[in-house]
């Protein structure tokens, strides 16, 4: 990866040999300045053994979110084991409504975040194997020509750190790194179904506004993506916007007439607005295609045909 | 944790017969709902056997966060921003996962420590101002 980024450095250099514009490198084909620093991310001093709390919160506010480490030690800090774990950094990040989102593990995906402004939160071991010492920082620099990277660590607020000491702390720790941003922001980097996944446990957490976002974003990059348009639809049944689940739903149906799924979805919410004919007609579709989703939409068809007899019976006509 | 196990099966009846019950008496609108989750996974297979997992998972991490010293009121609420992969990931292998809390300063002070005692001892001689005596 090292070499990667050398060669891409070399070629480039030959292929600007003598001619003075914009300096920029490509990395993995994108063009990146050959250095960039985040300036306005804020620093926040670490109290003892709170590294992950000070770091997170750095990254949070830099997404806007108003947040000081102190809060956070409540959400991600473990006293008895005097640390923080990495899924709890993650449902942190959920917690304050931005869409954690864990790279790719190599040095590339890291220059890349930052060239686009996204701090980058790293987990790094400075001790040895087997005698580990687990500290997360705050990536928020690179520069290709001095080979560094520029951190928020610990109690420094401007950490210079050579690519090859970083590489041998971050490799200890498996080369873990996370993105937070905002919902209405993709990471530079993010890679379609594990954007989604990430996503979809912000739907889950019972927060749909943000997940909408999050999927529309979503969309705009890939705007044939699946995933991302039930996401968003979902999530619209989510906040009891019908008109739009519906109009999602069929949207994708439109380009994939066979999904069970879809089509089980859309029924129950063509049910929850007592329109049981078409209602009955689209689960009628779901349980005919079969597939992983059937036992759910037998349940579907066999509910709207109950509430639908109960609707239509003399008692509960109005 | 691990007592749990023991408790599985009688829990797991307890779970099922509560699902059965309450799925009989409340005809919930939104039961019937895929998730945007199961659609990624494209795997919607045995979701109650799936909710059981969770729910046991969900009772070893609750054992473990108190267990590290999370203060009692916080943990429903970390608990409750975890996903199913993230639970089952912590309710197996929560005390090996890193626990990331390093002060940089204090483990410089660690290694000074460690090595003005083995200067003293003379196992090392790193530091000038550690004397010692000619025998």
């Amino acid at each position: 990866m090292r070499n990667s980024v050398a060669a891409a450095l070399i070629l480039v250099q030959a292929a600007l040999a003598g001619c003075a514009s914009v300096p920029t490198v490509r990395i993995d084909d994108v063009a990146v300045p050959r250095s960039h620093e985040i300036t306005d991310v804020a620093f926040f001093p670490q109290e003892d053994y709170q590294c992950g709390p000070a770091s997170l919160a750095e990254v949070l506010s830099h997404a806007g979110v108003d947040v000081q480490p102190e809060q956070l030690v409540s959400e991600v800090f473990l006293p008895e084991r005097k640390g923080s774990l990495q899924i709890e950094m993650v449902a942190a990040a959920r917690r304050h409504e931005r869409i954690p989102y864990v790279l790719e593990r190599n040095r590339e995906t890291v220059i890349r975040e930052i060239a686009a402004g996204h701090p980058v939160l790293v987990l790094q071991n400075l001790g040895l194997g087997w005698l580990p010492v687990w500290h997360y920082a705050v990536v928020v620099g690179y520069d290709l020509d001095r080979q560094e990277f520029v951190l928020r660590s610990g109690r420094e607020s401007r950490l210079a750190t050579e690519f090859s000491v970083f590489e041998r702390t971050w490799q200890r720790a498996d080369h873990w790194a996370m993105v937070s941003l905002a919902p209405d922001r993709l990471p530079a980097t993010a890679v379609e179904q594990n954007f989604l996944i990430t996503v979809a446990a912000v739907e889950r957490l019972g927060k749909p506004g943000v997940a909408a976002r999050a999927y529309m974003a979503a969309l705009e990059k890939w705007p044939e993506s699946i995933g991302a348009r039930f996401g968003l639809a979902n999530a619209s049944y989510a906040s009891g916007n019908l008109a739009a689940a519906e109009e999602n739903y069929r949207e994708i149906l439109r380009a994939d007439a066979d999904n069970a799924a879809v089509w089980n979805n859309l029924a129950q919410v063509l049910a929850d607005q007592h329109r049981w004919t078409e209602a009955e007609t689209a689960a009628q579709t779901a349980v005919g295609l079969g597939g992983d989703v059937a036992p759910t939409s037998r349940q579907t068809l066999m509910e709207i045909q109950r509430n639908a007899a109960q609707a239509s019976s003399p008692q509960a006509s109005p | 944790m691990k007592v749990l196990r023991q408790w599985a099966a009688p829990l797991a009846g307890y779970v099922i017969v509560s699902v059965l019950f309450f799925s009989l008496q409340v005809p919930t609108a939104n039961a019937a709902m895929v998730t945007t989750d199961a659609l990624l996974r494209s795997a919607q297979v045995q979701q109650d056997r799936l909710n059981i997992e969770a729910a046991l998972d969900r009772a070893d991490v609750h054992d473990a966060l108190a267990g590290y010293g999370v203060d009692p009121t916080q943990i429903q609420a970390r608990l409750d921003a975890l996903s199913d992969d993230e639970l089952h990931a912590l309710a197996t292998n929560i005390d090996n996962l890193p626990a990331a809390g390093t002060d940089p300063l204090s483990f410089l002070l660690f290694i000074f420590i460690v090595l003005l005692i083995t200067d003293i001892l003379g196992f090392t001689q790193v530091f000038p101002f550690v004397k010692h005596r000619a025998r």
